[in-house]
């Protein structure tokens, strides 16, 4: 089966200019200016099959939301080809833009000074969704996102977090088969991601909805997406499974022990055992980190355990979002599909 | 069809915003009347009294005022959004959502916001016909009645093609541009007869930014027949051109958005 978005070797590039300060630069800037490219997006390339959830991360300005805008039509790409759901976004934007939803967590697309219930029943005719579908659809948004109480409410005076809700309630209002979601749990509190992620996952799985999120939030990604790609500079650097990345980069684990006394944690922090290394994290705390490769956990505690008394251990596990800082950080190119 | 249906929802939910902010809603209404009055006491100061313009009585004047004041009034309804293209919707990024939708993007920016109290200045300006008609020597039937009908939706649509391009202008230059304002002071040439004018001007109105064809020429062409027949013609050539012109240039524009950062 093809996929339902293909992506080949996908370039834009923005066109500035360099502003001369002053009013002598604006001057000169109205009559001469010196354009400077940027390569926001580097021949990317990917394919994502029907109903599968992609979390795509980068740091910021790494051409995430130039990706989304060109995959849904916003922005027309330098070089480089899309085919998503059978149409050339940008192109056949107007029969293409039905059959997406989208969603932009830095900026509504609802209408701001009506309330939130009129611009469901605008975008009810812009998209000929028929009452029945629009009551039922309603009906199942309410069940888990509660937006019924804040419908009467114009869009300006609502929460960040009901603000997202309705949002995302409107982007999927004509069921498409396709969602695009730049960022859409940023700046929420706990109870509204969790509430967002939930009802991602239920609408994935009752209508097979293909979805790719873009977030800085990596507990997203660990509750939505099996597939991760990772982008930064407008190169794809990595594109597969969350739990391949961690694999690959994940090679050092750190342990965390309580020590009875001074003398204990002195001794620790001194150890003998190779290739590990110890930080005294406290007057009598110490972490010992070691690669994956050559010690397992378990056998780091067992030689601790029985040289000195120890009287608690937390384990401590590279997390997923130092992973990706290394990434970052180093810029390594990981995998290329 | 769907399009149609688009355009009464557009303006009913526009309605309700308006009815929330009802003070703005009958200052705006007060302002553009005062205006429009303002303007037609120039014309009577400048006019009136016995300073005739060579050719024309002063009752024909106000005939061209107040006709002129039909196509622009329709155009006023939709016209807010491409005044404010540049600042609200291209720099702040609202282009985006515009998109985003399965509905033609030039459609949502004309009608997204409709100014409906600007069809007042079509009741003034119907006001102003009507009471100098008497005082004109010229029949004025079904077939001339016809004609204006037509020449006013004409005119209303050179006026949105025109402003339609400058609002394009911005696509490329992102910063905010001042050709509008001085392109919307030309219009009130277009009001008076176009031969007070030099030749410079003549062909400026006529053939670069026609607003000549938008007011003068089918108002001429009721009061002086004959002499104004071939221009009054064109009017229809001229509009689909200025249209199908602006469309190009607005997709070229579409083209070349570069979108917000986020």
């Amino acid at each position: 089966m093809p996929a339902l978005i293909d992506v080949a070797d996908l370039v834009k590039d923005f066109r500035g200019f360099k502003r001369q300060p002053g009013i002598a630069g604006a001057i000169r800037n109205l009559f001469a200016r010196e354009y400077t490219y940027t390569r926001a997006v580097d021949h990317i390339s990917f394919q994502i099959p029907s109903s599968e959830m992609v979390g795509y991360i980068g740091p910021n300005g790494a051409g995430k939301s130039t990706t989304i805008k060109m995959l849904t039509g916003i922005l027309m790409p330098t070089s480089g080809s899309i085919v998503s759901n059978g149409f050339e976004p940008f192109g056949q934007r107007t029969r293409y833009t039905r059959t997406i939803g989208v969603v932009f967590g830095q900026r509504t697309q609802l209408w701001w000074d009506i309330p939130v219930v009129e611009s469901f029943r605008l975008l009810q005719n812009i998209y000929d969704v028929s009452d029945a579908d629009y009551k039922a659809r309603m009906k199942r948004f309410d069940e888990v996102l509660e937006i019924e109480r804040y419908l009467n409410t114009p869009v300006r005076k609502l929460s960040l977090g009901e603000r997202m809700r309705c949002d995302v309630a409107a982007a999927l209002l004509h069921n498409p088969p396709i969602l695009f979601l730049d960022e859409p749990t940023i700046g929420l509190d706990i109870v509204a991601k969790e509430h967002i992620r939930e009802f991602l996952k239920q609408i994935n799985q009752q209508y097979g909805t293909t979805m790719l999120l873009t977030t800085h939030d990596l507990a997203d990604i660990e509750h939505l997406c099996r597939r991760l790609m990772v982008i930064d500079r407008g190169k794809l650097l990595f594109d597969g499974p969350l739990a391949e990345l961690k694999r690959r980069l994940w090679r050092e684990n750190a342990v965390k022990f309580d020590l009875k006394d001074r003398e204990a944690a002195d001794r620790l922090e001194h150890t003998d055992i190779p290739f590990v290394t110890a930080e005294r994290a406290g007057e009598l705390t110490v972490r010992l980190r070691f690669p994956r490769e050559t010690h397992s956990t378990a056998e780091v505690i067992r030689r601790v355990v029985t040289t000195v008394d120890v009287s608690d251990i937390a384990i401590e596990g590279q997390s997923i979002d130092d992973v990706v800082k290394e990434i970052y950080t180093t810029n390594t190119l990981v995998d290329k599909v | 069809m769907r399009y149609l249906s688009l355009l009464g929802q557009y303006s009913l939910q526009y309605a309700k915003v308006r009815m929330e902010h009802r003070a703005d809603f009958f200052i705006s209404v007060a302002t553009m009347t005062l205006a429009t009055v303002f303007g037609l006491a120039v014309v009577f100061l400048i006019f009136g009294g016995n300073r005739p313009v060579p050719g024309w009585t002063f009752a024909e004047l106000l005939f061209l005022y107040g006709y002129s004041l039909l196509p622009m009034a329709l155009f006023n309804v939709i016209s807010v959004n491409l005044y404010q293209f540049a600042d609200g919707y291209l720099i702040q990024g609202k282009f985006d959502r515009v998109l985003l939708r399965p509905v033609n993007s030039l459609f949502q920016i004309l009608f997204e916001q409709l100014r409906v109290e600007a069809l007042g200045d079509a009741v003034l300006g119907l006001f102003v016909m009507m009471s100098v008609a008497p005082r004109i020597d010229v029949p004025l039937g079904a077939a001339q009645i016809l004609f204006l009908i037509v020449a006013v939706f004409c005119g209303a649509l050179l006026y949105t093609a025109i402003f339609v391009m400058l609002a394009t202008v911005s696509f490329w230059f992102e910063d905010k541009v001042g050709v509008m304002p001085p392109v919307y002071n030309l219009i009130a040439f277009g009001r008076y007869p176009l031969d007070i004018y030099n030749g410079f001007l003549r062909v400026l109105l006529s053939w670069i930014v026609p607003f000549a064809f938008a007011s003068f020429y089918p108002a001429a062409l009721i009061l002086r027949g004959d002499r104004y027949l071939l221009h009054a013609a064109l009017l229809p050539v001229v509009t689909i051109v200025f249209c199908g012109l602006a469309l190009r240039v607005w997709e070229q524009g579409v083209r070349n958005y570069g979108s917000t950062g986020s």
